[in-house]
């Protein structure tokens, strides 16, 4: 499997022509004029990344015809408006205004105020491809994670229920360490965090959930800077519940979020379970744009009992984290900085 | 049909589904109490009662082998446990671990019974922040060594029962209720929230399932009448978070930081003799425990029906308020 390495030319947007670059930066900022010429564009891109050693990813993208869309959709929408939304999301509730797993409505509208002016004002969150996200039933986002603090997870959280017709919940799967923190526990809970464990998840998804995941885990929001980009270890358990409850995947790509609060050195102290406690270089994240690119929903395996087969599996978790390769290869290049 | 702790509010419920219904012809129900003060409607039709000590093993082998052969039933309900969470020692444990094993030891040679239903409880399983929030039957239980003895018993009883399914003569059915918001059913939830200020642990607020005592019965009746045996989770249809429990039931809510509730919950108890333990209930006073009926639900056809009361539980519950000052009263003159 081929990987991305900080070292790759393309993946940073330096290996390319100025001219191309100069196209693919038109396509983003002009996306109406733009839309017809992407896949001509992302297309350039491939050839570029083909040069750049991420061959694999590529034809394995190629051969799903995952190309995904680079047009936002939205850069932000009015506040009056979650309201409306938040009216229309199914809450499955198993009596007094909760669902069996804590969310709640009050819950998910105290976050959401929290959340949008971040998602709009500060990471100013642009959304390339929301509109793959399945309308019902069960789905894994599956996504790269970083910076320090999982602002990344709330920000596709946000995206995520902003652009789903109707609007649905993401219920985020956290660590285990997280349902140990005090307030934090409750404040993700009501919000619709779930822990990371086998019977939590598998619920979620026969409730026709929509989970994202981040199969990084821990490692990859502490990974330190210079392996920004650079997927952690990819964990399998997605893929296998997937295929198990018959879930399609969703691959996202966070781009930005890995600049967006160096971590300069981690102490091995661990409060309430935490694996370290970060040093970071800024006081405060910087305010980075965020581009959140969805792609193609994939369904992994045959049928359940692919789930046992461990080869099947870790062949399917790799076909998700190529994917998530190439959506941040092209979101890479398609940036034009890290605050722009 | 045989009842044991058929004096408690969830035996009475029992006895009184089974009296219902039209396919029982009798029902042998026993307690410690006497038959004059058991609070049964023994002139019921088909009603028997047997004052007995379960702790002690001949009592037990007279009860199966005398009233209950006569009778010819063919099932047993042990709904028999300790209800006291401040008591421990032997004693306790007989009436909670002994008798079961000694009800399924004697069902292997009993000619006429064939069903063994044992109320066990949800709070055998292990909660911590490495277990899921939804707790199916294939749980970890908590055996940890630093349990107390009110859950060990309650372990050990339920294991006991697990342990022989399969093996007896007797189909065996273990129903792991969900905590039973009503008193006089040892559930230390009620217990806690019989105080007129909850304290709980500051910045946790988890969701918890509880269950009213008619559904408790419904799921007893369901697993006598079913052929299905093994385990099975029995929520409530009650599923809110701790807070909105404490709320609901008109109680004072004021988080404390953790380490604080463990002293203040045992100078409380020093002083004011009040049942709730917090060593016992820590862990769901932190984290989720919401127990999974979909087996009950797929195998013995049950689901829950009928939530709590809760105007009833804050009218009982300021009721038993009103009591204790006039006996702390009585005292102070």
């Amino acid at each position: 499997m081929a990987s991305v390495s900080p070292a790759t030319p393309s993946i940073c947007g330096a290996g390319l022509g100025g001219r191309r670059r100069r196209r693919a930066r038109h396509a983003a900022l002009h996306p109406s004029e733009e839309r017809g010429r992407s896949r001509t564009v992302a297309s350039e891109w491939g050839e570029s990344r083909i040069r750049g050693g991420n061959l694999d990813v590529l034809r394995s993208l190629a051969r799903r015809g995952d190309r995904g869309t680079l047009a936002p959709t939205s850069e932000g929408m009015a506040e009056d408006a979650l309201e409306e939304r938040l009216r229309r999301v199914k809450i499955r509730d198993a009596g007094h205004g909760y669902d069996a797993l804590g969310l709640d409505r009050a819950g998910v509208r105290r976050a959401l105020r929290l959340a949008y002016p971040l998602y709009k004002h500060y990471f100013r969150v642009r959304s390339y491809g929301a509109e793959q996200i399945p309308a019902e039933g069960p789905v894994i986002l599956a996504a790269n994670h970083s910076g320090s603090l999982p602002l990344d997870g709330v920000m596709i959280s946000l995206d995520a229920f902003l652009h789903t017709e109707p609007p649905r919940v993401v219920r985020a799967v956290g660590d285990y360490f997280v349902s140990r923190l005090p307030l934090v526990s409750t404040l993700f809970a009501r919000a619709g965090v779930i822990g990371g464990t086998r019977g939590t998840v598998r619920h979620a998804l026969e409730e026709g959930e929509l989970l994202l995941i981040f199969p990084e885990g821990s490692p990859g929001i502490g990974k330190p800077f210079s392996q920004r980009y650079q997927l952690a270890p990819w964990r399998v358990g997605h893929a296998e519940l997937a295929i198990r409850h018959r879930a399609k995947v969703v691959p996202v790509a966070v781009v930005g979020a890995e600049e967006q609060w160096p971590v300069i050195a981690q102490l091995p102290v661990q409060v309430f379970g935490a694996p370290y406690l970060p040093i970071m270089a800024t006081p405060l994240p910087l305010p980075v744009r965020y581009h959140i690119h969805y792609g193609a929903p994939m369904e992994l395996g045959r049928g359940p009992e692919d789930a046992d087969d461990p080869e099947l599996v870790a062949a399917a978790a790799d076909q998700v984290r190529a994917a998530v390769e190439g959506l941040i290869a092209r979101g890479l290049e398609a940036r034009e900085g890290v605050f722009r | 049909m045989l009842v044991t702790g058929a004096t408690t509010p969830i035996g009475r419920a029992v006895i009184d589904r089974l009296l219902a219904a039209d396919d029982v012809s009798a029902v042998l129900a026993c307690g410690r109490e006497s038959a004059a003060a058991c609070g049964l409607p023994l002139e019921a039709p088909g009603l028997s009662y047997e004052s007995c000590d379960l702790r002690r093993p001949r009592v037990v082998h007279d009860l199966l082998f005398g009233s209950a052969r006569r009778l010819e039933l063919t099932a047993v309900v042990h709904a028999s446990h300790h209800r006291d969470a401040r008591h421990e020692g032997r004693a306790v444990h007989q009436q909670n671990v002994a008798s079961t094993r000694e009800l399924l030891r004697l069902l292997d040679r009993h000619p006429t019974i064939r069903r063994f239903v044992l109320r066990s409880h949800a709070e055998v399983y292990r909660v911590d922040s490495e277990c899921p929030d939804i707790l199916d039957e294939d749980q970890p239980l908590e055996l940890g060594p630093t349990a107390p003895q009110w859950i060990r018993d309650r372990v050990e009883a339920d294991l006991t029962a697990c342990a022989r399914t399969g093996l007896s003569r007797a189909a065996i059915v273990v129903l792991r209720c969900a905590e039973c918001l009503a008193p006089g059913c040892g559930s230390q939830l009620h217990d806690f929230l019989s105080s007129a200020v909850c304290l709980r642990p500051l910045g946790f607020d988890p969701m918890i399932n509880v269950i009213s005592i008619p559904d408790i019965a419904a799921a007893v009746l369901a697993a006598l009448r079913g052929e299905a045996q093994g385990v099975f989770n029995i929520p409530g249809a009650d599923t809110l978070s701790l807070s909105r429990a404490v709320s609901l039931a008109g109680r004072a809510d004021i988080p404390v930081p953790g380490p604080a509730l463990a002293p203040l919950y045992g100078l409380r108890s020093r002083l004011l003799g009040t049942g709730f333990r917090y060593d016992v209930t820590s862990a769901r006073l932190h984290f989720n425990g919401v127990l999974d009926g979909r087996r009950a639900r797929e195998e013995l056809g049950y689901t829950p029906t009928y939530p709590v009361d809760w105007a009833a539980l804050r009218e009982q519950l300021s009721v038993e308020r009103r009591a204790l000052g006039r006996v702390a009263a009585l005292l102070g003159r």
